[in-house]
């Protein structure tokens, strides 16, 4: 088993030592408001982070627990859902219209307990068994999305649902937006990071690379598993949420089965060995399925064939590179010997 | 190491009774006869080897001890206690421990990591999401054991770009973390070179001398350079118990374990 | 092959003296949940839940009566017709025999190779097609099969000679390559065949119902029995899709290939010791599981639709159905194929809005009691 050529790129991981790239990053990011076009504000950068969210989830359990669960997308759906109907949207039949400090934190909950119950589910299989019965999950929910109309208001789902007027800002302005994404984004990075050297973390990752010997160990092994599916349920929700403002609206095809393909689709693109990938990955993906449609035009395709390119791609990396572009990047660095990222030599060892 | 009480108490009790007992243990599976009627007893802080050839009964044996296969029949007591129909993990929390010859390390993590889940796997706090501070003794155990098998220039590689050797050193101080009481070393050596042998020898040697163990090894002169007794066995009975300079010179072992195993 | 097996035990029962190789047994097989004769399982399941089969016997009973009785009066207030009733247990069967014609190559493949292989609905969206276009130019439906089982098995073969050789004992790695495929497939097939819906239709004389020995009713001026009209076509491909099964039982059990690749299942390394062409075994399991599945699309296109979409159904049908039934066992997925089909159709007529949760109900259930499958091995 390949499990753990998975989580290989732990190494940026263990030290908190911060080097020039990141500052370079986080101050292109902090300053870009004053150059970018709100299209690319909103549309670009702020879907990047919300996808990145809700595949740092995944990443978070697939990378660190070794578990790939496709119900990550439900579980940012059931958060948007829920700031749906216990806040505020245009279909006042359903929505309770309680302040955005009871709305938010409840659905932050009701998504943790439905990742939870999924984690239950799922964290008593291994491999295989948790990606088709999350995939079950997904598909079952959206389903079920589908078909009510007493809480879920079935095929049309919400509309109009915006996020609060906190401090007097507009928070769906292109550059409220943003920072409130990249805020978001960069917090469940970091703590990502933070954890994953935490008891918990260091023994979710001995999970993935040997559940027997940490059994032996004297671990709990599905308690460990349940707990990483409640964790990882916040970034998720909080991109859900995101997702459920940026557009004013949530319906059944927000968490369908493409979605769920999606984001693992971002997550192995990045690297799904490091909290970085997700966000590479989202990136990606965000400027494909925004631009990928021109060029498909030009080459003279129908711009339907989207899905064709963006599978292809998909065939390419898991083909030649398990480890996405972080792993790219890490035969790059290790053919040259140096690691810029890190400026240290290679592997220590 | 973690709890001086704990450890305190345990070598009160360690002197009080043998340290591992096994009355007539068999074992057989089907027609096979892979134990038959073994008898052995190591005292407190004893240093055991075993020497056979392959299929002589030694990993049956370990595997036994350690409880991943009952026994068909006999008795082991471990401290006093009878063990012989513990689930492993009780067996554990005694402070029995064992290696492995095949690697079982967490191959994504780096050396300090597997030592320091080795450790916190019988502490509080497994479910933390704070980081380990400096200060944190759980951490201070796992570098102390670190370098105990003189791991300490590879503290922060991952395991999977250890060189052998240094997995199966890793792989010593994953068995000595959480206070053991008792340690079964299965085959430790091999595929050493000479030089790792060497370190693998002061290594054991530097263990402290109430903590006892039993050592399967084929290498004649790691075993009796490490051990204070020695058991030979052969077909799954043992064959001679002696002192490490009597079984050197014993001539039937000569003959039995330096010429061909295969008797 | 009794004694075949007797000696694979042997042979185990040895490795295990070294304790090495017992630990790296893969644990799941087709042969062993298919029911070893000797093992009694029946009897042994009596003995060991003796409440579950006194449940098992009385509903059985009930299901009986419900579908032989005249209805009283107070029963068809609760439940409503008896037509209704019995066409909904009829279609439930027969979608059932659907899905295990799809979930048994998706199990079979999975059971012997380990390979997870989520282009599964793809395939049957292949056949499917391929199945409509030989319908359509040859006029012959009856040659749909064959070509559909010769084309989508070919790609069976590429598949696991391109792919899964490729990454044998790497599942993550094959679930994505196989989702990379079915996304490309998908949308070739989209562009090919276009997104309208398509049906195979079956030849003059299987179309139109029949009529059955079921009673549904009696008629109120003349006291005659009104008997049930089924349609034709579903009740052959029905009883195709048992046959095949039974085949697959048949060949899997009593004979020397079947031999072969049960023991595969249970020790692949050992197998390969004693000479026999594993590959070989392979690529043509793999190439008859992609077969059964591009079968599976020609009686899917003829009773239901064709359309983009179909090859996700019919996945995640698959996967909920090898869920339920137990992964690698054939008996387990025509298990938990007629359990998915009978509950999906009575959930689409008693309880409309929730058919899809009943289907989740049934695999969260067994997956909270059972989670290695109804007939799968732990």
């Amino acid at each position: 088993m390949n499990e753990a050529a998975w989580g290989r790129k732990l190494d940026w991981t263990s030290s908190l030592r911060i080097n020039p790239a990141y500052w370079v990053v986080a101050a292109i990011l902090l300053i870009l408001p004053a150059f970018a076009s709100n299209f690319i504000l909103y549309q670009l950068f702020g879907w990047t982070f919300i996808l990145g969210m809700i595949a740092l989830s995944l990443m978070f359990l697939a990378g660190y627990g070794g578990m790939v669960s496709l119900a990550q997308m439900t579980v940012a759906g059931i958060a948007g859902y829920m700031v749906a109907i216990f806040g505020d949207s245009a279909i006042t039949d359903i929505s309770q219209g309680w302040p955005w400090y009871i709305s938010i934190p409840l659905a932050l909950l009701v998504a943790a307990l439905f990742a939870t119950a999924t984690g239950w589910l799922a964290g008593r299989t291994e491999g295989i068994y948790t990606i088709m019965i999350t995939l079950a999950i997904a598909a079952a929910f959206f389903y079920f999305f589908n078909q009510n109309y007493v809480i879920f208001n079935g095929f049309s789902g919400f509309n109009g649902v915006l996020p609060p007027k906190l401090f007097g800002l507009d928070w769906r302005h292109p550059i409220a937006f943003y920072y409130l994404t990249l805020f978001w984004a960069a917090a469940w990075y970091f703590a990502a990071i933070y954890v994953s050297r935490s008891p918990f973390g260091l023994a979710l990752q001995g999970i993935r690379d040997n559940p027997r010997r940490m059994a032996a160990l004297g671990y709990h092994v599905t308690a460990h598993k349940v707990a990483a599916y409640a964790i990882a349920a916040l970034p998720a929700a909080t991109g859900g949420i995101l997702l459920t403002w940026q557009s004013a609206q949530i319906s059944p095809g927000t968490a369908g089965i493409g979605p769920a393909i999606d984001i693992l689709i971002v997550a192995v693109i990045g690297g799904i060995g490091h909290p970085a990938g997700a966000f590479i990955g989202a990136f990606i993906y965000v400027i494909l399925k925004t631009f990928a449609v021109d060029l498909i035009v030009l080459v003279g395709l129908g711009s339907e064939r989207f899905r064709l390119l963006i599978g292809l791609g998909f065939l390419v990396v898991v083909f030649w590179s398990p480890d996405g572009i972080l792993g790219l990047w890490e035969k790059l660095k290790q053919s040259r010997g140096l690691n810029p990222l890190l400026r240290r030599a290679g592997r220590r060892s | 190491m973690t709890n001086g009480a704990i450890s305190l108490e345990r070598t009160f009790s360690a002197g009080t009774a043998n340290a591992l007992e096994l009355r007539g243990v068999s074992k057989t599976f089907g027609a096979l006869s892979a134990l038959d009627d073994v008898t052995i007893t190591i005292g407190p802080g004893e240093k055991r080897a075993v020497l056979g050839s392959n299929g002589a009964g030694k990993t049956t044996l370990f595997n036994c001890i350690t409880g991943d296969f009952l026994p068909s029949a006999g008795a082991i007591r471990f401290f006093g206690e009878d063990i012989t129909n513990a689930p492993a993990h009780e067996r554990i929390r005694r402070g029995l421990r064992r290696t492995y010859q095949i690697s079982l390390l967490f191959a994504g993590l780096t050396v300090v990591d597997n030592v320091y889940l080795a450790c916190k796997g019988v502490a509080r706090g497994r479910f933390s999401l704070m980081r380990p501070g400096r200060r944190d003794t759980i951490m201070e155990g796992a570098e102390e054991l670190v370098r105990t098998v003189r791991l300490e220039a590879s503290r922060d590689t991952k395991v999977s770009d250890l060189s052998y050797g240094q997995q199966r050193q890793l792989e010593i101080a994953m068995a000595l973390a959480g206070a053991p009481r008792f340690i079964l070393f299965d085959e430790p050596a091999a595929g050493l070179s000479p030089g790792e042998r060497r370190e693998l020898i002061e290594i054991l040697s530097g263990l402290p001398s109430h903590m006892g163990y039993i050592i399967i090894e084929h290498d004649m002169d790691v075993a009796l350079r490490v051990s204070e007794s020695v058991t030979m066995m052969h077909n799954g009975r043992i064959f001679k118990e002696g002192k490490p300079s009597e079984i050197e010179d014993d001539e039937e072992v000569q003959s039995l374990y330096l010429g061909g195993g295969n008797a | 092959m009794r004694t075949g097996a007797r000696r694979t035990r042997y042979e185990r029962g040895k490795f295990d003296v070294d304790g090495r190789k017992s630990d790296r047994r893969i644990a799941t097989s087709i042969g062993e949940a298919v029911a070893p004769a000797e093992n009694r399982p029946l009897r042994r399941f009596a003995e060991n839940h003796p409440w579950w089969l006194a449940a098992i016997a009385i509903s059985t009973a009930i299901l009986l009566y419900l579908i032989f009785a005249i209805w009283p009066a107070w029963l068809v207030q609760i439940i409503g017709k008896k037509k209704v009733f019995l066409n909904a247990l009829f279609n439930g069967i027969t979608l059932g025999g659907l899905y295990f014609l799809v979930a048994s190559g998706f199990t079979l493949i999975f059971g012997l190779m380990r390979n997870v292989n989520l282009a599964h609905g793809s395939l049957y969206l292949l056949g499917a097609y391929i199945g409509y276009m030989v319908a359509g130019w040859t006029g012959y439906w009856l040659l749909a099969f064959p070509v559909a089982f010769i084309l989508v098995g070919l790609l069976g073969i590429l598949l696991q000679v391109f792919v899964f050789r490729r990454m044998e004992r790497q599942d993550l790695r094959q679930t994505l390559v196989t989702i990379g495929i079915s996304i490309v497939l998908a949308d070739i097939m989209l562009w090919v065949f276009g997104g309208d819906f398509l049906n195979i239709i079956p030849p003059s004389w299987l179309s139109g119902p029949m009529e059955t020995i079921f009673v549904t009713g009696v008629k109120r001026s003349s006291g005659d029995l009104i008997y049930l009209k089924y349609p034709l076509v579903r009740i052959v491909i029905f009883l195709a899709s048992v046959a095949i099964g039974v085949g697959m039982w048949t060949l899997l059990n009593k004979t020397r290939v079947g031999m072969l690749i049960r023991a595969g299942v249970d020790d692949r390394e050992m197998l390969s010791a004693t000479g026999a062409r594993i590959q070989l075994v392979f690529v043509g399991v793999f190439a008859f599981g992609a077969g059964l599945a591009g079968i599976a699309g020609v009686v899917g296109g003829t009773f239901q639709s064709i359309a983009p979409g179909e090859d996700v159904r019919f996945l995640l049908a698959s996967l909920v159905v090898v869920i339920v039934g137990g992964m690698g066992s054939i008996t387990g997925a025509a298990l938990g194929a007629v359990l998915i089909g009978i509950s999906e159709q009575f959930g689409s007529v008693y309880f409309p809005t929730y058919s899809v949760v009943v289907t989740f109900m049934i695999m969260v259930l067994v997956l909270a009691f059972r989670p290695q499958g109804l007939l799968g091995r732990s």
